[in-house]
């Protein structure tokens, strides 16, 4: 033990004290917070200019509607009612009459219009509009922009159309609009989040509202951090066991321990460099966070278990890669087994929404039973609030011991035949006969 | 333990690799506190056997005992190994690449150690640098360093003096007779035939996996008697071709080695050279080890690449 301890204190020692771990420790917050103010500050930095929009209106009911609900939004919110400054673009209504002889013609003339800019966007109501059970191909509205389907003027404009179409339908029933304006009214349900008993005083605890922050922002933080981890701690390994093997320096190292023993040390120092890194971002993210008022949204019950997730995927990974090191002879060959070598962090990546989504469904519970995948889509599915029951990450942690004592052994076995096997190019065959043979 | 006791016992010992048996049913017994020098052609089997010994590649067959013990890796501890090929972290200092591999042998503390052995090979302005500044000489003293630091009891050393310029070849030989006057043993491979004679106490040689020679320079010099005729002759090998009885010439430019067929008299042939040319020395030797190296190693070497 005394040998794999002094092994991995020259590991974590090598890369703890170089510039870049030190740099990356605190660039990637930097980054982090520097993208997040980026978005803050360049969220108000909007083209403020006219935005005329061109309407043909061949039913003929709703083209003063627009007009008055664009008058309406432009004195209301174009201004900054503090400053007066204008923060937002004015959208102005251009009534274009119908041709009916050749619509197609006139369709492309305005589409030639907004390409040359004059126009934001022109906007077609179907004659039919008033009732689209009749004929719905003459109900159609069209939007056309050149980015029609992300425009947020196109979700606009469908309110004050619709408003004045149901307003007109009302008419037609015999009822007065006037009398009639709270039949549109919306009310929307609030996200909450479950009512819980004070564990001190008995009482029921009021549920809090849940907001996207909590929702989205920690169940995403907590596995891109853990995947930050990885990369720092277990990825590394790879190159660091093919230079030590091309350098002639795991022979040497090999006539003072065993293989297994040299192995072990190099991912104990992964495993020191992780969780000093994941240390430095935890603590200073709590810090952090509730340096800015958001201390509700700290998932505290899952830190526990993200260490813990952390020091067994860098174990299960960190033999994985000292394994694949030592089968490459250089660093081409080292790049080409990075790739497979790196999909079991990338897919958890790629199912992430899915899972944050559905972290009950049956495809996200039993991904997260995946050793490889439990680190990061056990933790999503933890950091959404009561979610998974409580045996769950439990078996989760049970399957990674399981798996990372065969990746250490298996681990083991091939990089003990294959630590000193020069000139043999890396194949999978050799690998897993290796583990399995010894 | 008594002086008589082996450092290191191979018995019948096979190692193959795929389809290439690389050493096969090979013995040797290295006595405790000699000097053994290992010659061999390439690819012969040295490092692989200096590797078994290390425990580094394990037999097919056979066994190893070093100290009296069957290798398990415990007692490796008591064996310094420098590789043919020199590794070093090369972005550590040279001072803490010694003090890791020192204490990664047995956990103590190797400092002074370390100051000593930079101070007696010229290198304590070095300490503190990286390892990737230093010359390819430098580099394969600070790996010797990194062998002996722990004060092994078996020091293995895998062709020591290539690429070393004579002030330091004279340095690491003389460090490492140190070492056996200190009560170590010393194994090396070499492919200097001059070191082999001049340091070994005996020498061990391998061709194709198997053992061909085995004991002291003279008793191996013993096995093919005084045979050879060191000559230097005024129109040097031009007057010694197509002689009688002369097996094989060796022109070394000043002087020339006859090798003299069984069953003939130096001093005919030595006539005979009279007849043809002024003879400034002449002398009845025993072979030196680098021809009876040849004589084992050279024609079927050829033989083999012309294959």
């Amino acid at each position: 033990m005394r040998k794999v301890l002094r092994i991995a204190k020259r590991e974590y020692l090598a890369t703890v004290r170089t510039k870049g771990f030190i740099l990356g420790l605190v660039l990637a917050p930097v980054l982090f917070a520097g993208s997040a103010l980026a978005m803050l500050l360049f969220r108000n930095q909007v083209d403020t200019r006219d935005k005329v929009i061109a309407v043909i209106d061949r039913s003929g009911l709703v083209a003063e509607a627009v007009i008055a609900a664009a008058e309406s939004r432009n004195s209301a919110v174009v201004y900054d009612t503090l400053t007066g400054e204008k923060i937002r673009a004015p959208y102005v209504i251009e009534l274009v009459p119908p041709e009916d002889v050749d619509p197609d013609r006139q369709r492309l003339e305005l589409s030639n219009r907004v390409r040359r800019g004059e126009l934001h966007a022109f906007v077609e109501i179907g004659a039919g509009a008033l009732h689209p059970r009749e004929e719905e191909a003459a109900a159609r509205i069209g939007y056309y922009s050149k980015s029609s389907a992300v425009d947020d003027l196109r979700s606009w404009i469908e309110r004050p159309i619709n408003g004045q179409l149901r307003r007109l339908r009302l008419a037609e029933a015999g009822v007065d609009p006037a009398a009639a304006e709270d039949m549109f009214d919306w009310v929307g349900a609030a996200p909450m989040g479950l009512v819980s008993v004070d564990p001190e005083t008995g009482a029921i605890v009021e549920a809090k509202r849940s907001t996207e922050l909590e929702a989205i922002l920690a169940p995403l933080v907590m596995p891109m951090l853990m995947f930050l981890m990885i990369m720092l701690g277990a990825v590394p390994l790879l190159n660091a066991v093919m230079e030590e093997k091309s350098q002639r320096i795991a022979e040497v190292v090999l006539g003072s321990v065993k293989p297994f023993e040299f192995m072990s040390g190099k991912v104990l120092g992964g495993v020191g460099v992780s969780l000093t890194a994941a240390t430095v971002y935890v603590v200073g993210g709590v810090f952090a966070v509730r340096h800015m008022g958001w201390a509700d949204y700290i998932p505290y019950q899952v830190l526990p278990w993200f260490f813990a997730y952390t020091l067994l995927a860098i174990i299960m990974l960190g033999a994985t890669y000292a394994a694949f090191g030592s089968v490459c002879n250089d660093p081409s060959e080292a790049q080409s087994l990075m790739l497979p070598g790196m999909l079991p962090v990338m897919i958890p990546m790629f199912v992430l929404v899915p899972v944050l989504r559905e972290p009950t469904s049956a495809f996200a519970t039993g991904l997260s039973f995946v050793p490889f995948f439990t680190p990061m889509l056990m933790l999503i599915r933890q950091t959404v609030q009561d979610s998974i029951p409580v045996w769950q990450p439990w078996l989760g942690i049970a399957g990674m011991i399981l798996f990372a004592a065969f990746c250490v052994w298996g681990g083991g076995r091939v990089f003990r035949v294959a630590i000193l096997t020069q000139g043999t190019p890396p194949k999978f065959g050799n690998i897993v006969r290796w583990a399995l043979r010894g | 333990m008594s002086l008589a006791m082996n450092a290191v016992e191979i018995r019948n010992v096979t190692k193959t690799f795929g389809k290439v048996t690389a050493v096969d049913g090979l013995s040797l017994d290295v006595p405790q506190g000699s000097v053994y020098g290992f010659i061999g052609p390439n690819g012969s089997g040295k490092t692989t056997t200096l590797r078994m010994m290390m425990n580094i590649y394990y037999p097919d067959s056979g066994s190893i005992q070093v100290f009296g013990e069957q290798l398990h890796g415990a007692c490796t501890d008591r064996i310094g190994y420098m590789p043919e090929e020199r590794g070093l972290y090369k972005r550590m200092k040279v001072r803490d690449v010694l003090r890791f591999y020192g204490e990664l042998k047995n956990g103590k503390d190797v400092r002074k150690e370390v100051d000593r052995w930079l101070e007696r090979l010229d290198l304590t302005d070095w300490a503190s640098r990286k390892v990737e500044t230093l010359s390819k000489g430098m580099a394969q003293k600070v790996q010797f360093i990194a062998t002996v630091v722990a004060r092994p009891e078996l020091v293995i050393l895998d062709e020591p003096f290539t690429g070393l310029d004579p002030v330091n070849t004279d340095a690491l030989r003389e460090a490492v007779l140190d070492l056996q006057a200190a009560g170590a043993t010393v194994i090396f491979s070499t492919h200097d035939m001059n070191v082999a004679e001049k340091m070994c106490d005996f020498i061990f040689m391998i061709f194709k996996g198997g053992k061909v020679l085995d004991g002291t320079l003279a008793a191996i010099q013993d096995q093919y008697g005084s045979d050879t005729i060191r000559i230097r002759a005024e129109d040097g090998s031009a007057a010694l071709q197509g002689l009688a009885g002369v097996e094989k010439i060796s022109d070394f430019g000043q002087v020339q080695e006859l090798r003299v067929a069984p069953d003939r008299d130096p001093q005919e042939i030595l006539s005979a050279i009279m007849a043809r040319t002024r003879v400034r020395s002449f002398e009845l030797a025993k072979p030196s080890l680098h021809d009876i190296f040849v004589r084992i190693a050279g024609p079927e070497a050829r033989e083999v690449n012309d294959a």
